[in-house]
């Protein structure tokens, strides 16, 4: 590859700080109007250019895109200039149900509802309301799918949902399960056997 | 089992009713029983009267029949034959159940335990995905992005005028330009036409007529009185269709679900026809 034209690293960074959403190297080589492989090479010019400990803004491949995004060293300043923390947290329900679609996408909310063993109405709906999640047509039963958003991509890290680990390795041991189905077992018969005959 | 389960509940020991005015007053005469309406009770629970044969409706109307023979309203007792009826009315339509839907309803408690252990594995694995997604959401702690205003063409408003009366009157804003502002969202917007659509009129009343003509000449079926018609005037032909049978003024006879339906007149009529004919 040659050594791009400064100028197109100039161009790229420019679309990079007016989009507040990640960019694609398509997208930018569409805009820009060079080469992808052109502007892979400028992407990598910024990169030396915003890499950690040069500057307050650092340069992110997230969400299938690039963007600039704020060092988090600068979050104590930036939280006094906006007078509100970054993001809120997600409450234990709202972290299950996201776990969820991300995994099992697209996936309905009565799915959702069987997984979690309780509904996730309110759930869904404030990760719709925070952007995490959207509606991705129907299911064949006519309830609403939901999928992630660039949006989660972004605010959690990720270059693509790719980046998740393998669901299972948080299943538990053969002999943890064993042990739950022993159990299940056990609380089974006593219902069943115990029950009081009630015929009058 | 509900039968039994619902006999040892309080409601339907007699001498709850002995005491007081209440449903034990309630005379039946029904085709499958003729007594007081607790003593009904009492029959069916014991299997002695078949439920699938007893009208409810029947019971019901004799009840609003009673109600109003008394001129009064209790309420206590009215709440006491509702919920009478209404569990009637569940055992009925349990019993009424295919045995293949009784068997999809009983599951065994190994396969249940089964299915319970899937259900709780499914749910603890995603309980620790989103435990990771949490600390994932910690490590971006501190990263924030640009967020950009809504572009221009998307904004409700847009005032190029005020931002150019503003640059001319360096400093102070023109007043007039206000005024043009508010003018502007004050003019009544024109009145979009909708004349092209039209109004889709189907009445039963025209149904009626048509399939009455058709069946004065014989028998039709329901695919040819409605050829060629759109959604709205099969819907309205199916009602008037069930007008006429209401009436007694038509029959029909459907081979199979979906199947063609065959509309002729009234048994009798067709017999009258034959002989006239």
């Amino acid at each position: 590859m040659t050594v791009p034209e400064p100028e197109l690293a100039r161009t790229v960074e420019a679309l990079l700080f007016l989009s507040s959403d990640p960019l694609s190297p398509a997208e930018l080589a569409d805009a820009s109007q060079a080469g992808e492989g052109a502007v892979m090479a400028a992407l990598a010019v910024l990169a030396e250019q915003y890499a950690a400990g040069r500057r307050g803004i650092a340069l992110r491949e997230l969400g299938g895109g690039w963007t600039f995004a704020s060092d988090p060293a600068t979050e104590d300043a930036a939280r006094r200039l906006f007078s509100r923390p970054r993001a809120a947290t997600l409450s234990p329900a709202q972290a299950e149900t996201l776990a969820i679609v991300a995994y099992l996408q697209p996936v309905s909310r009565p799915e959702i509802a069987r997984i979690r063993g309780v509904s996730a109405d309110s759930a869904t709906a404030t990760l719709l309301d925070r952007g995490l999640i959207e509606e991705a047509g129907h299911s064949q039963f006519g309830a609403v799918l939901y999928r992630t958003t660039t949006q989660f991509l972004k605010l959690f890290g990720l270059r693509s949902l790719d980046e998740l680990p393998d669901v299972a390795r948080w299943d538990p041991t053969p002999e943890e399960q064993a042990q739950l189905r022993e159990r299940l077992l056990r609380a089974g018969e006593a219902r069943t056997g115990g029950g009081p005959g009630a015929d009058g | 089992m509900c039968a039994s389960a619902w006999a040892s509940g309080p409601l339907v020991g007699s001498e709850l009713y002995g005491e007081r005015m209440s449903l034990a007053a309630l005379e039946l005469d029904l085709e499958v029983f003729s007594g007081p309406f607790d003593l009904l009770l009492t029959l069916v629970l014991r299997e002695e009267v078949d439920l699938l044969e007893l009208a409810l409706a029947d019971v019901v109307l004799a009840y609003l029949d009673h109600l109003e023979q008394r001129g009064e309203l209790d309420l206590e007792m009215a709440t006491e034959f509702i919920v009478l009826v209404a569990a009637l009315l569940e055992l009925k339509s349990r019993l009424m159940l295919t045995d293949e839907e009784q068997e999809l309803l009983d599951v065994e408690p190994e396969q249940a335990a089964e299915e319970l252990l899937a259900r709780m594995l499914d749910a603890r694995r995603y309980r620790a995905a989103a435990t990771h997604l949490g600390e994932l959401l910690a490590g971006e702690h501190g990263v924030r992005f640009r967020a950009a205003p809504v572009p221009v063409s998307m904004r409700r408003a847009i005032v190029p005028d005020l931002e150019e009366g503003m640059g001319a009157a360096a400093g102070g804003q023109d007043p007039q330009i206000l005024g043009e502002a508010i003018g502007r969202l004050l003019l009544m917007p024109p009145t979009i036409s909708i004349r092209h659509i039209s109004t889709l009129r189907v009445t039963v009343a025209e149904r009626l007529s048509h399939l009455r003509r058709l069946l004065r000449r014989g028998s039709f079926s329901f695919e040819e009185a409605v050829r060629g018609a759109d959604r709205m005037t099969v819907a309205v032909t199916l009602f008037a269709l069930l007008e006429l049978y209401k009436r007694g003024e038509a029959d029909w006879e459907q081979q199979e679900s979906f199947g063609e339906i065959a509309v002729h007149g009234p048994a009798h009529q067709a017999r009258d026809e034959v002989l006239t004919g």
